[in-house]
This record gives structure tokens, C-alpha cells and sequence, in this order.
């Protein structure tokens, strides 16, 4: 009875789609192409090194995990999402910080947030905000320095001096360490403030430029011009990047407005920091956060409220990563929270 | 309830979710309609659809007419199946059919004579009592039993099927173009039966010409309440509630029919069947199945019998057998792979589909679900088919029904664009039997408690009864004076009714 079985019997669907995994990563990689070349210019070629680095543990890490598990190290590998991790985690660090950060960070990203949860869909943290929250608590000192831009700069750092300073942690002898270096703007905002400044003479240096710091408001743009990208590609949808910048507008302006001496303005925390980067490329982490359309806005708006609230009044300068990692873990109950009808339900 | 009144189908609405897929219509289209000639041996199966089987009424030996009933439902729920040809019956017994898994099922064998001999058919006095002899059931797929959406009052709307939204998939178009005069004779007939006030005619916009050529004919026969839409082509709009919410803006109510908001959906094929039956006293023996996928020569659809095995189809088609990797019964969304060509279509089967490796997709690479959405994106009952999955992967069916598992209609929309190349209908598929099964199971283990708890109330009753009695009889022998008495009385009841007996009669 048993009939000779000729032809392949798997489940429909029966025609391929080219969707895959790796294509929604370089997708990624694409829409994060412009901001980098932004991030060359203005705080010129560490973040090359930074990328290089971060991207190559990245994929080592993942490599000798896949191998330790077990797993399918061809199959994986492909999938491009370690790739994007090391990407997400250059873009987040300083252009000069030292070679071990990219290698504890990629560490903590990889094997510990990622395969150590099950691997590839199964983590529960975004990888790349684990790493980078590590290695800012552990190493403040080391993830503080960053260089001046170079429109405002007395020195600009060559390719060979970015590898020595990242490499041997040896600067340019003939500039002045400080000349050379300076704090992020929220870092400057944040000291300053401690120090009875009031926001307008701070933001009164050259550091700042029209509504954040310098460079920064234009890698900002730059994110978002990849982010529209990736909601026209439909790798992400609006409601995520939009649920963050509305909050972030809505809630800190109420203190801005209370008194703007002491808050930092609405669109000051927008184009400052590591926003516009999690609005777009990391608060979307489908994996990480909500899927139900309710619970991506209220994802969104959680990771504003912890982002200023760390800003305004937290001992950090930034607060975007805690931000996302807080919502992490609140996402499984918001998805349960708010199952959406189906069709035919009644409304 | 709304009334027909309220529907108006000059403006459509949309469902949420849904594909735009390439159609590949044309090249079946363009090689037109062709009668099949009547293969050596015809295999018909006796499993109508979901678990409902005719039993055979025929002996292996027997010699059939072409039209003769040779299988009964065991239940109302299922229907008639007749001898497509004449010939004689050559074997019954459990075969592979063209359903789900080509699950076994018996199946009559009949080997032809080639003469195709007609027997007598009998009359019908009612519209429905027709669809029942005629053995018509759903022809869209599904192989719902007709009838039985004609049992309910309160219709106002028949909405007929021409949205045929499965890529390759051209039957109902070819049925439209050839058979226009058929397919409105049985949307009267339909009307009548189920006592509409008006039928909506629904296509979809990609076709040509179609709506013209009804439109005239239903202009010339002076026919009123039918208007001809057309639809968006999106998949799934040809499915009953996608359907319905475009043309009505109603959604058919979770676990509910389309008779719970008063309407109708019948398959244009359905439609042209009973007309054939009652104008030219045909019953349902054969069906337009289209025959295409890139490993066919010729591309075409044809008028086959039904039990005709694929094979003898492939074969008038310029099959390529060595290129076909997968040979799919229904369309590429959600049709059945079938394990080889010796199976007998059905009245279900709409389309074969013969693939070759570089147009199949291949699940054997499906990588972890990284959550990405898109299935919810395009899910038609606006469900979230990741944490459905999730959930089923985790052995936690009961939070998958809660996330609305049984909404699923298995469009496969979500297979289709998972990025990790994820089987997800198997996985909600198996969901729902698995759920079933132990509801069933709780049902009944209920029931047995429920006997249980009874037969033990019925055991202490009988024991408080006995200890009763018992007493009783204490109670007495404690009286000798009483007991006496009542022997006495026992033994004098006896020696009357001996007497009586004894008595002649």
C-alpha cells in the first residue's frame, strides 16, 4: 500500500519569496551607510577602526559560539546579525576608545546576551545595548573621551594617529590632551549643570551647534534619513521611531518650560546622544520589543521617558541604552497586555 | 441584522493584511479549455471533506452508469457521490487522495468502458432537495456541503465567488469566459433556493472582459438584484470573510458563518453546477481544473472528470517529469503537495500544479524567528502569527488559543513572507488538532467523571437503602409475636397464589 513516493511533499507555500534574514540585516547596514560617512567627517576616521574592530570580534564571538553550541556555523554566520550588532555598537562609542572596549563590549554582546538566551530570536536584551551598558558602567573613564569635532577642532587626528591612540593608547604629543579631547555634549551639559551653569551660557560654545551638539545634530539627521529608509523597505514600521520622538519632544518639555535654565530642551535631547540611533535602528530590535501595533507605542514612549529621566536627573550623561534595556524587559507583558482583536472579534 | 438594502456594493471596503502576488493567469488562459478524455481507470474517494464519508452502495464486480449514486453519507453533512463514467467497478479499498497529506481514504476504483453511458437521472421537486442529489459541495476549496448553507432563514444577500486568489490558479476565470448563460441560471436558481433579496457578482480586477460580458447578458434576460463587482487583487480577497468584509464591510463574528450576518458565498463553480443539474440534469461528475507550474509544457485548463488521476491530466499537458521537484493539488498558498500522480482529483481539486526546483520553496534552511513582524503585517485575520508560533513551539497551546489561534484561516500569507522561511501554517495546523483532540479528550474524561460521581450516588444510595432495611428487620425480630404474624402472612400469600395458578383456565 505503501506508494513509491516520487515527488518532494513539504507544506505549502509552494513558491519561494526572497525575503530572508540576512537581506533585512544588510538592509540595515545600508540605511546606517550615510550617518556613518557623516560620522567620518565630523569626527574623523576612529569610527572606521571602531567598526572594523567591533564588527570582526562580533563575528568571532558568534563564530565560537555557533561552534560551542553546536549550531550550524554556515547557516548562522549568514544571517548578517552579529554583523549588525558590532555595527550598532561602533556607532555608540567613542571614535579613540581603546581596543578592549569593542572586545569586552562584543563579548557581553555576544556570547552572554545572545547565545548565552538561546541565540539568534530567542534573546531577551538588544546584544548591542548590553555590551555598550557594560562597558559604560565598568569603564567611564575610558568611554568619555571623545575628540572634538572637526569643524571646531585645533588638530585633526590622522588614520595612523586614530590607530595609535585606540591601539597603544598613545595621543598626538604636539597638541595639548585636552585640546585635543573633549566630553560629548550631554557629558558637558551634565557637568556643567552640576556646576550652577544655566543651559544657555552652555550651550553657547562652539561645541553646540543649532539645536544639539555639533556633528552630532547632523549624524542625528543622517540616522533618520536611514530610518525612513528602513520604514519605506519595510524592514521597520513608523510606530516605534515615532513613539520615541514624540515622547521625547512631549516629555521633556514640560520641564524645559518649568525652567529652562536647569532642563535641557525638546529638540536639544533629540539631536543629542544616542536618540536618534535607538529610534530608528535599536528601540525597532523586533526581537527585543513589543509586536502588537499598541505595544510598539508603548515601547517607544518607555524608552523616551527613561532616555530624559536618565538625562535630566540620572548620574549618566546618556540614558538611551538603559532606556531600551528597561523596556526590554517589560516588553513580554506589554505583548500580552495588548493582544489585538482579531477579525471577527467583537470591538 | 443589516438588510440588503443597507449593502451597497458600489463602494468596497478593505481588509487588513494581505499580498500582492504575481497572478501567473495568462499562459493557462491563453491555451483556453479542453475536454480530457476519459482516462482507464477513475478513482473516487469517499471522503468528502473534514471527516465526513459516504459509505459505498456497489460491490467490487458491479457494472456502473455514468450518474449512478455509488456511495451514501453516513451523516446530513455529507453528499452523494455518483460514477463520473460508465464502467465497471474494479476494487474499493484505502488509497491515497487528493486532501490535506493525501490522507488514505476508501476509494472506488472503477475501470472504464469509454462508452460513457448515461443512467436515468431522477427528478427533484425543490432547488435543494437538487443540490443534495446532485452530490454539489463547495467548489472554491473547502467542499463545504451545499445544502446546508440553504437550511437557514433570513438571507439577504447570495454573494457569488469569482475571486480566484491563488496565483496559477484560472478554473473559475475560464468557467466565467465559457460559461457565462450557466453561471447566471444557477445564481437564479441559488436565489430562489435561498430566498435572497439580491446576489453580489464579486471578480477580481485583474480579470478582462468578464463583468462586460455578464453585465450584457444579465441586461438581455432582464434579471434584476445581481450587480457585477469587481474586487482589489489582494490575496486573500477571494477568501469567504475577506470577501464579504470588502463587498459588505461586515465581519463574519470569530467562530461564526457567514449565515450568522445573513450571507451567502458560493463559488462561481458551485453555481454553474447546479445549473447543470436542474437545466440539464447532469449531477456534479466533473469540474474545470487548470494544470500549469513551470515543469508544463502546455498550460491549460481542462474539463475533467472527477476520480480522473492526475497523471492522465499531466500527460495531455506536455508534463516534464524529470524537472517537477513538487506536484501541488491547489494553488501555491495553500495547496497540497502530493507524494505521486496515481491520485484521482476530486470536486474540490481546482488546480495541479507541477513545480520544478528553482520555483519551490524550500523550508529546510527556516532559521529562528527573530520577531520581525512582517507576518503581522499581512495577516488577514489580524492576528500575531509570531507569538502564535512562539507559543505553539512552547507546548503552550491554551495562551495560543487565547492570542486567537482558531481566527486562523491558513492563508499561508505569513509563511509566505518570514524572512527566517518559517513553516508557520504546519505549526498552527497542528495546533488546532492537538487543541481539539484535548478538548475532546477533557470532554470526555468530564462525561466519565460526571458517570462516575452518578454511579457512586447510586451505590450509596442502594447501600443507605440496604442499612435501612436492615434495620427494619431488626427492628422486627425483636417483636416474635410480630415476626409470627407476618410469616404467617407471607406463607398464606404463596399457598393463594399457588391456587390460582393451579386453577384451570
Amino acid at each position: 500500500m505503501n506508494q513509491n513516493k516520487v515527488f518532494n511533499t513539504e507544506s505549502a507555500p509552494h513558491i519561494p519569496d526572497s525575503n530572508s534574514v540576512a537581506r533585512v540585516m544588510l538592509t540595515v547596514w545600508l540605511a546606517l551607510v550615510p550617518a556613518m560617512l557623516a560620522h567620518v567627517f565630523f569626527f574623523g576616521t576612529g569610527i572606521v577602526i571602531q567598526l572594523t574592530l567591533a564588527i570582526a570580534f562580533a563575528l568571532l564571538f558568534e563564530a565560537i559560539s555557533l561552534k560551542l553550541l553546536n549550531k550550524n556555523i554556515n547557516l548562522f554566520l549568514k544571517d548578517y546579525s552579529a554583523f549588525v550588532t558590532g555595527l550598532l555598537f561602533a556607532l555608540c562609542i567613542s571614535p579613540v576608545a581603546p581596543w578592549w572596549i569593542s572586545f569586552i563590549g562584543m563579548f557581553f554582546s555576544i556570547v552572554v546576551a545572545k547565545h548565552l538566551f538561546g541565540g539568534l530570536g530567542q534573546n531577551i536584551f538588544n546584544p548591542a545595548m548590553v555590551g555598550f551598558a557594560i562597558v559604560l558602567i565598568s569603564f567611564p573613564q575610558a568611554m568619555s573621551i571623545w575628540v572634538a569635532p572637526q569643524a571646531i577642532s585645533l588638530y585633526d587626528m590622522s588614520f595612523l594617529e586614530n590607530l595609535q591612540a585606540i591601539f597603544f593608547n598613545t595621543f598626538p604629543t604636539e597638541i595639548d590632551f585636552d585640546t585635543l579631547t573633549q566630553a560629548t555634549p550631554l557629558d558637558t551639559i551634565k557637568t556643567a549643570i552640576s556646576q550652577d551653569y544655566a543651559m544657555s551660557e552652555i550651550t553657547n560654545v562652539p561645541l553646540f551647534g543649532k539645536f544639539g551638539g555639533l556633528g552630532w545634530e547632523w549624524i542625528a539627521n543622517f540616522y533618520f534619513i536611514g530610518g525612513l529608509l528602513l520604514i519605506y523597505k519595510k524592514v521597520i514600521t513608523w510606530r516605534v521611531p515615532t513613539a520615541v520622538i514624540v515622547t521625547t519632544i512631549a516629555f521633556s518639555l514640560p520641564f524645559n518650560l518649568y525652567d529652562t535654565d536647569q532642563f535641557i530642551g525638546p529638540l536639544q535631547h533629540v539631536f543629542s546622544g544616542g536618540l536618534m540611533l535607538a529610534a530608528f535602528f535599536i528601540a525597532t530590535d523586533p526581537t527585543t520589543g513589543c509586536s502588537s501595533h499598541k505595544g510598539q507605542f508603548i515601547f517607544g514612549a518607555g524608552v523616551a521617558i527613561m532616555t530624559v529621566l536618565v538625562r535630566e536627573f540620572g548620574n549618566f550623561p546618556d540614558g538611551v541604552a538603559f532606556g531600551v534595556l528597561i523596556m526590554n524587559m517589560a516588553a513580554p507583558l506589554i505583548d500580552r497586555l495588548t493582544i489585538p482583536k482579531a477579525f471577527g472579534q467583537q470591538r | 441584522m443589516l438588510k440588503a438594502t443597507e449593502i451597497t456594493p458600489a463602494h468596497l471596503y478593505s481588509f487588513k493584511g494581505g499580498l500582492k502576488l504575481k497572478h501567473h493567469k495568462r499562459d493557462s488562459l491563453d491555451n483556453g479549455l479542453s475536454q480530457s478524455s476519459i482516462p482507464d481507470k477513475l478513482y473516487l474517494s469517499l471522503r468528502i471533506n473534514r471527516g465526513n464519508i459516504a459509505n459505498p452502495i456497489v460491490a467490487v464486480g458491479d457494472n456502473v452508469l455514468k450518474g449512478q449514486v455509488i456511495a451514501k453519507p453516513d451523516t446530513t453533512n455529507g453528499s452523494y457521490i455518483h460514477a463520473s463514467s460508465s464502467g465497471k467497478v474494479t476494487a474499493i479499498g484505502i488509497r491515497e487522495t487528493a486532501s490535506p497529506n493525501a490522507d488514505y481514504a476508501t476509494v472506488i476504483e472503477i475501470t472504464t468502458d469509454k462508452k460513457d453511458q448515461w443512467c436515468t437521472i431522477a427528478k427533484t421537486h425543490s432547488i435543494t432537495e437538487a443540490i443534495k442529489s446532485a452530490g454539489i459541495v463547495g467548489m472554491g476549496g473547502a467542499g463545504f456541503p451545499t445544502h446546508l448553507k440553504y437550511q437557514g432563514n433570513n438571507i439577504h444577500t447570495l454573494i457569488i465567488n469569482g475571486a480566484e486568489c491563488e496565483p496559477y490558479i484560472s478554473c473559475d476565470e475560464q468557467l466565467m469566459l465559457d460559461y457565462p448563460n450557466d453561471l447566471i441560471d444557477g445564481i437564479t436558481l441559488m436565489m430562489k433556493a435561498a430566498d435572497a433579496e439580491q446576489a453580489i457578482f464579486a471578480l477580481e480586477d485583474q480579470v478582462g472582459g468578464i463583468k462586460s460580458q455578464i453585465d450584457k447578458i444579465i441586461a438581455k434576460r432582464k434579471i434584476e438584484h445581481i450587480v457585477v463587482v469587481k474586487v482589489p487583487t489582494i490575496y486573500p480577497a477571494g477568501g469567504e470573510k475577506q470577501l464579504i468584509k470588502v463587498l459588505t464591510g461586515l465581519e463574519v463574528p470569530s467562530g461564526g458563518l457567514p449565515l450568522d450576518l445573513g450571507i451567502i458565498v458560493q463559488n462561481v463553480g458551485t453555481a454553474k453546477a447546479l445549473a447543470d443539474y436542474c437545466k440539464h440534469g447532469r449531477p456534479l461528475l466533473e469540474r474545470i481544473i487548470t494544470v500549469a507550474g513551470d515543469a508544463i509544457g502546455k498550460p491549460q485548463n481542462f474539463s475533467a472528470l472527477t476520480g480522473t488521476p492526475i497523471s492522465h491530466l499531466l500527460q495531455q499537458a506536455e508534463f516534464d517529469k524529470d524537472k517537477t521537484e513538487r506536484l501541488v493539488i491547489g494553488g501555491p498558498m495553500m495547496g497540497y503537495a502530493m507524494p505521486n500522480c496515481d491520485i484521482g482529483i476530486d470536486k474540490t481539486s481546482n488546480c495541479i500544479l507541477a513545480l520544478s526546483h528553482e520555483n519551490t520553496q524550500h523550508h529546510g534552511d527556516s532559521l529562528p524567528c527573530i520577531r520581525c513582524g512582517k507576518c503581522v503585517e499581512v495577516c488577514p485575520s489580524q492576528l500575531l502569527p509570531q507569538q502564535l508560533h512562539w507559543y505553539i513551539k512552547g507546548e503552550n497551546l491554551e495562551k495560543a488559543r487565547e492570542h486567537h489561534l482558531f481566527d486562523c484561516i491558513e492563508c499561508g500569507a505569513c509563511a509566505w513572507v518570514c524572512p527566517s522561511q518559517i513553516k508557520l501554517v504546519d505549526y498552527y495546523r497542528y495546533a488546532k488538532s492537538e487543541i481539539n483532540y484535548l478538548d475532546y479528550k477533557r470532554t470526555k474524561s468530564d462525561a466519565a467523571q460526571i458517570r462516575h460521581e452518578q454511579r457512586e450516588g447510586r451505590l450509596l444510595k442502594i447501600k443507605q437503602e440496604r442499612i435501612a432495611k436492615r434495620k427494619r428487620t431488626k427492628h422486627r425480630s425483636k417483636n416474635p409475636d410480630k415476626m409470627k404474624q407476618d410469616l404467617q402472612a407471607t406463607l398464606d400469600r404463596v399457598k393463594k397464589a399457588k391456587e390460582q395458578k393451579n386453577e384451570p383456565k
